[in-house]
């Protein structure tokens, strides 16, 4: 069972410009991806808030796998900006993954 | 039999009737009826030109009754008896029969029966018709004053208001202290002001106002009189105990809720760290840069929604509504927290956010701000334990995260409880309140009467009728002040004659009448040297519930004697079935 990690929002949020946490969880992001990736943006989104590390580093091919096309941007009733998001994860990834 | 002069109007309602009743036929039908002189069909009966004509009619034959076969007397009792008033006749020689709401619209496929039965209804309204008699309301002088029971935020708003309208203000409260739940040292949304602050504001403004008397520690003990003009005892406290007596017209209840209080366990109440909402808020009022619980300094909170509201309507005593002001208050408390200190970390498990209205926004804001919410089921709800070192673990399935089973760990777990019924029973049984299913007091109607109680002049407002977060409860507050305002300011009220009589003659004082009165009606009166059976016209309903019971029928109920009751089978029956 996960535990919530508590410090794990503050690690990957670089700059204000990531604001996952407005998120409603209304899921039009995952229904308008062109890609039809199951885990972006929303899921992903739960992970980052709960710090589910694991789950996230299960799932590097797919966070690379976004095109940052913003469809899902354009589209979200909370102004979450997605792609910034995505970036600031790949970032977080690019340090503790491939140590880059 | 003797009869009256009477005039019949049978409506097709602009076809809601005859499209399934033949009316011209229960016209000729009922044309030839003992004492009918005119019978005739209308359009639409309630329109001004044939509210003329029946007013000309009335005139011209010196009718001395009126029969109206239309729609539903809660339509247009009052309007065709206004058209009687107009052409001279006592309203309460009129009698409305419903065609269209017990006939046309219930029999829509059989035309032949649909008109037999309005035949057979007409008949029998004429019948009552006949055995009219003239008839006038009771007017009751009221008296300018009016009793506020409660002196929370909705009672001391009332109390003000009513005050403003010219009415003296009796306003009582149990509590040595006024106030009530808003009388606490949080701060409180909508608009962040304090709650000490906005009772403090409202008590200096009742005492600006000479009219307004306030009694705490105080208790309403008896009540009689009726609508209008009650006599109410209350016993105020303190020192020397105290029985006061007050005339007033009117009652306002504000009496207010309880919060919900957890069984020991549930959701681990009882385990050190474990608070209900009203506790957190008392932390937060007193919390100065950082939040601090028995000494400890609080950086991780989760808060459980809905604890004793929205309970399963199975269970045995459920609270199965929702408490409407947690959500919103729970919110609110994070922004707070937030506030004081923004490191701490927030875990919101709720059912649903009901943070409607402009609340709404303090949602987003939470959201913007970090706070982190989680969605559980009410069929699976979360659990909190104890850790050793003194920490607390909640589990919880979060529909969020797609049904995943998450722990958190935190020093502090806030219970957002709900709004229960306060436990109120001597003020229930003097004012005779009616109490819905969830234990608040109820309106007449939620929608289009929603302060006024089946006790005539009795109203309620504010959070004892069932959840409310301030402002509503104020509004509520001020609904009530001007209901009753139109009632008092009025100098009198107009009561249906339409009430039990009692025959001294044949009453023997057994008592019968009294004890099924609904009402309390019924009285031990005096007749010659007899005891004998008295009814408050002012508080009689006309439910005919004591008219059966007599054994010796000495009750009558005015404008549905027993003889009017004979007649309108007889006239139903008639020709046979
Ligand atoms: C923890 C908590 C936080 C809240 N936060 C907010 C908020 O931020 N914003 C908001 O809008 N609302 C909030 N509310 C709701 C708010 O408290 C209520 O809407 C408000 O108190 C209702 O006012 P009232 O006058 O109807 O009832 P009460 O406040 O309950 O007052 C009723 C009064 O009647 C008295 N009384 C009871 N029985 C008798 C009797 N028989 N005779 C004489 N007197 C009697 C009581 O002693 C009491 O003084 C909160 C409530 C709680 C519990
Ligand atoms: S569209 Fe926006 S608010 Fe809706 S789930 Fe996606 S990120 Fe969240
Ligand atoms: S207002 Fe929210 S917390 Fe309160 S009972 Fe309703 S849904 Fe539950
Ligand atoms: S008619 Fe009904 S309200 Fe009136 S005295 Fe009889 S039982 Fe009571």
């Amino acid at each position: 069972m996960p535990l919530v990690d508590p410090e794990f929002l503050a690690e990957v949020k670089r700059s204000p410009a990531f604001n996952a946490e407005a998120c409603l969880n209304c899921g039009v992001c995952s229904a308008v991806c062109p890609l039809e990736i199951e885990l972006l943006p929303r899921k992903l989104f739960r992970y980052v808030l709960l710090g589910f590390k694991d789950r996230i580093l299960a799932n590097t091919e797919t966070i690379y796998s976004c095109l940052l096309c913003k469809m899902c941007e354009a589209n979200c009733p909370q102004e979450v900006s997605i792609a910034e998001n995505v970036r600031a994860l790949r970032f977080w990834i690019n340090k503790k993954v491939f140590q880059l | 039999m003797s009869t009256l002069k009477i005039g019949v109007y049978i409506c097709h309602c602009g076809g809601n009737i005859s499209h399934y009743v033949d009316v011209e036929e229960v016209r000729a039908a009922v044309a030839g009826e003992p004492g009918v002189v005119v019978a005739k069909t209308a359009m639409f009966t309630c329109s001004d030109a044939t509210q003329q004509e029946i007013i000309a009619d009335i005139r011209e034959h010196n009718l001395e009754g009126l029969v109206v076969a239309s729609c539903s007397p809660k339509l247009h009792l009052f309007t065709f008896r206004e058209t009687a008033r107009r052409a001279g006749l006592n309203p309460y020689q009129y009698t409305q029969v419903n065609l269209r709401e017990q006939c046309s619209w219930a029999h829509r496929n059989n035309r032949r029966a649909a008109t037999e039965k309005a035949v057979r209804l007409v008949r029998a309204g004429i019948a009552r018709t006949n055995l009219t008699v003239p008839l006038e309301p009771f007017k009751i002088e009221t008296v300018p004053a009016v009793l506020v029971v409660g002196a929370g935020v909705a009672g001391l708003r009332a109390a003000v208001g009513m005050a403003d309208l010219g009415m003296n203000v009796y306003l009582l409260e149990k509590e040595a202290q006024p106030g009530g739940w808003v009388n606490r040292p949080g701060k409180m949304y909508p608009a962040g002001r304090v709650g000490k602050e906005i009772i403090a504001q409202l008590l200096a403004e009742v005492q600006e106002r000479e009219r307004i008397t306030l009694f705490t520690g105080a208790e309403i003990v008896e009540k009689s009189g009726s609508v209008g003009n009650f006599q109410v005892k209350v016993r105020v406290g303190g020192r020397r105990r105290q029985e006061i007596s007050l005339n007033v017209g009117a009652v306002i209840v504000a009496t207010g809720f309880d919060v919900y209080r957890p069984a020991a366990c549930e959701y681990g109440y009882g385990f050190t760290g474990v608070v209900t909402l009203p506790e957190y808020w008392d932390l937060l009022a007193a919390a100065n840069g950082n939040l601090i619980y028995r000494r400890k300094e609080i950086k991780d909170v989760v808060y459980i929604y809905c604890v004793g509201s929205r309970q399963d309507p199975e269970k045995e005593n459920a609270h199965s509504y929702c408490s409407r002001y947690c959500c919103s208050a729970a919110v609110y408390a994070a922004l707070q927290t937030a506030e004081i200190n923004p490191q701490i970390r927030q875990y919101h498990l709720y059912r649903d956010m009901r943070t409607y209205g402009k609340s709404e926004l303090l949602f987003t804001r939470a959201r913007e701000q970090g706070v982190r919410f989680l969605k559980f089921a009410g069929d699976n709800p979360p659990r909190v334990e104890e850790q050793a070192g003194g920490r607390l673990q909640v589990t919880v399935c979060d529909l969020l995260t797609y049904g995943e089973e998450v722990e958190i760990r935190a020093d502090l777990v806030v219970l957002v409880t709900g709004m229960v019924p306060r436990e109120n029973e001597q003020l229930v049984k003097v004012l005779k309140l009616p109490l819905g299913k969830d234990g608040f007091f109820n309106e007449i109607h939620p929608k289009l009467r929603p302060v006024e109680t089946v006790v005539d002049g009795v109203f309620i407002c504010g959070a004892a009728q069932g959840p409310k977060d301030y402002p509503e409860s104020v509004a509520s507050a001020l609904a009530a002040v001007t209901q009753s305002a139109a009632l008092l300011k009025k100098g009198y009220v107009e009561l249906e004659p339409l009430v039990a009589t009692v025959d001294p003659e044949r009453c023997r004082w057994c008592g019968e009448c009294a004890a099924v009165c609904p009402y309390a009606a019924i009285e031990k009166g005096q007749y010659l040297y007899r005891q004998v059976a008295w009814v408050n016209e002012a508080v009689c309903k006309g439910c005919g519930g004591c008219a059966p019971v007599c054994p010796g029928q000495a009750i009558d109920l005015r404008g549905y004697t027993d003889a009017q009751i004979k007649a309108m089978i007889d006239g139903l029956l008639k020709g046979g079935l």
